[in-house]
C-alpha cells in the first residue's frame, strides 16, 4: 500500500468525513487531481518553444485541458472532504510533500521526446483509470468521467502519433525517445499503484476492481503497443509502496513555480 | 550524440512539414469553407492541428484538411475576369439600364415612376 506519511493533516483533515467510504473516495479524488494538475501545470512550460508553432498551440491547449480537469476534480474533492477549503486551496496551498501525484510525474517534462513518453506512459494509464470510473457509483464522478473520456481520447491520439515518429523518426529522436523509456518506465505503473482504501471503493461500486487488475490489463495493452513499434515493453514498477510520496526535486522546483503567484500575496481575491 | 561521428540513419527521416488547408463546417447544415492553414508533416498531425487551432474552443462541427500541393489553382485575371463584356453569359441577360437612359434622352420622355399598388 502507497504510503502517505506526510500527507495529514497538511492535505486532508477528515473530520467531518465518513467513514472508509468518503475517506478512499477522498484519496482517489485527489490522486487522480494532483495527477492531472502536475503534468497540465509541467506541459504548459512548452508554450512559446513547442518545435513548431502548431505544436505549441497543440500542447499548450492539451495542457490546459489537463489542468481544467485538475479543477474539476479538485471540487469534487473539496465537495466530500467539506472542510471549508476551495478547490484554488487544496490546488496552491499545499506544501510539496502534500500532493500525491504519482512519481512518473515527479520527471521534469525534459526534452520533446522525453515528454511525449511522459505524456503517452500517463495518458494510457489515465485511460485505463477512467476506464475502471466509467460505471461508478458516486454519480458526480460518474458524469465527470465521461466528459474527461472524450476529451482524453483525442489526448491519447496526439501523443500516440508522436510517440510513432519519434519511434520511426530517424536515429537521434529514437535514441532520445528509448532513453526516456528507460529512464522513466520503472515509474509508469505508478499511476495504477493501489491507493489505501481501494477495497471499499470497489465494494461500494466507485471503482470497477483493484488497481492491480487495471494496472495489468494497461501493461499488456502499452507492451504490445511498444513491441509493436521496436520498443522495449515496460519494467515492472520499482518500490510501489512509495509510488505516491517522496517527491523529487524537480517537482519542488516545479511546486516553487506554479505557488509563486499565490504565495505573493496569501488571501488576496484572484 | 553518443553515436560515432557520421552515422547514417537507417530509418527514414522525419516527414518534412509543409502547408495544409483546413476547411471548417461551424454547423451542421453549413457548408465547408476555408478556415486557414496549417503547418504539418502529414495528415494525422494536420488533423490534430486543425483541431486545435480550429476547433478547441468548440467553433466546428467537422475539419477537413487537404495538402496545399494537391490544389490546382486558377487565378489568371485574363481567364477569369475576361476585358470584354460577357453580360448576355449572366442569367440576366445583357445589360440594359444605360441602353434605355440613352433612348429616353434622345425621345424626350421621362423614366416612369414606379406604380405601386395601383391594380
Amino acid at each position: 500500500m502507497t504510503d502517505f506519511a506526510g500527507l495529514e493533516p497538511i492535505a486532508m483533515d477528515f473530520s467531518g468525513a465518513g467513514g472508509g467510504r468518503e475517506r478512499a473516495l477522498a484519496l482517489l479524488l485527489l490522486s487522480m487531481a494532483d495527477d492531472e494538475f502536475v503534468i497540465g501545470f509541467s506541459d504548459s512550460e512548452w508554450t512559446g518553444i513547442g518545435p513548431i508553432l502548431e505544436e505549441d498551440v497543440a500542447i499548450s491547449s492539451l495542457a490546459q485541458d489537463e489542468l481544467g480537469h485538475a479543477q474539476a476534480l479538485y471540487r469534487l474533492f473539496v465537495d466530500v472532504v467539506a472542510d471549508g477549503r476551495d478547490a484554488d486551496a487544496v490546488a496552491y496551498d499545499r506544501p510539496p510533500d502534500g500532493y500525491i501525484h504519482a512519481r512518473l510525474l515527479d520527471h521534469p517534462r525534459g526534452d520533446w521526446a522525453w515528454t511525449i513518453a511522459r505524456r503517452w506512459l500517463y495518458e494510457t494509464a489515465d485511460a485505463a483509470r477512467l476506464a475502471a470510473l466509467a460505471e461508478t457509483s458516486y454519480e458526480p464522478l460518474r458524469q465527470l468521467v465521461d466528459k474527461l473520456r472524450r476529451e482524453e481520447r483525442y489526448h491519447e491520439m496526439h501523443v500516440d502519433a508522436w510517440l510513432e515518429r519519434l519511434a520511426g523518426g530517424g536515429a537521434e529522436p529514437r535514441r532520445r525517445l528509448e532513453a526516456a523509456l528507460t529512464a522513466m518506465g520503472p515509474d509508469a505503473g505508478t499511476v495504477l499503484a493501489p491507493l489505501p482504501g481501494e477495497l471499499a471503493l470497489v465494494r461500494h461500486g466507485i471503482l470497477a476492481e483493484p488497481f492491480a487488475a487495471i494496472e495489468a490489463r494497461w501493461r499488456a495493452v502499452t507492451s504490445t503497443r511498444l513491441i509493436g513499434l521496436g520498443l522495449a515493453a515496460l519494467p515492472p514498477t520499482t518500490d510501489p509502496d512509495h509510488a505516491r510520496s517522496g517527491h523529487s526535486d524537480a517537482f519542488r522546483v516545479l511546486h516553487a513555480d506554479f505557488t509563486m503567484v499565490r504565495r505573493s500575496e496569501v488571501g488576496a481575491t484572484w | 550524440m553518443g553515436e560515432a561521428a557520421g552515422a547514417v540513419d537507417a530509418i527514414e527521416p522525419a516527414g518534412v512539414l509543409e502547408p495544409w488547408e483546413v476547411f471548417r463546417r461551424e454547423k451542421d447544415g453549413d457548408p465547408m469553407r476555408h478556415g486557414g492553414s496549417v503547418m504539418a508533416p502529414d495528415a494525422t498531425l494536420a488533423l490534430h492541428y486543425a483541431r486545435e487551432m480550429y476547433s478547441r474552443r468548440q467553433e466546428s462541427v467537422h475539419l477537413w484538411v487537404v495538402r496545399r500541393a494537391d490544389i490546382h489553382d486558377l487565378a489568371d485575371l485574363d481567364l477569369l475576369q475576361p476585358p470584354l463584356d460577357r453580360s448576355f453569359k449572366k442569367p440576366g441577360g445583357y445589360v440594359m439600364r444605360d441602353k434605355l437612359a440613352a433612348a429616353r434622352q434622345v425621345s424626350g420622355q421621362a423614366k416612369p415612376k414606379a406604380n405601386k399598388g395601383a391594380r
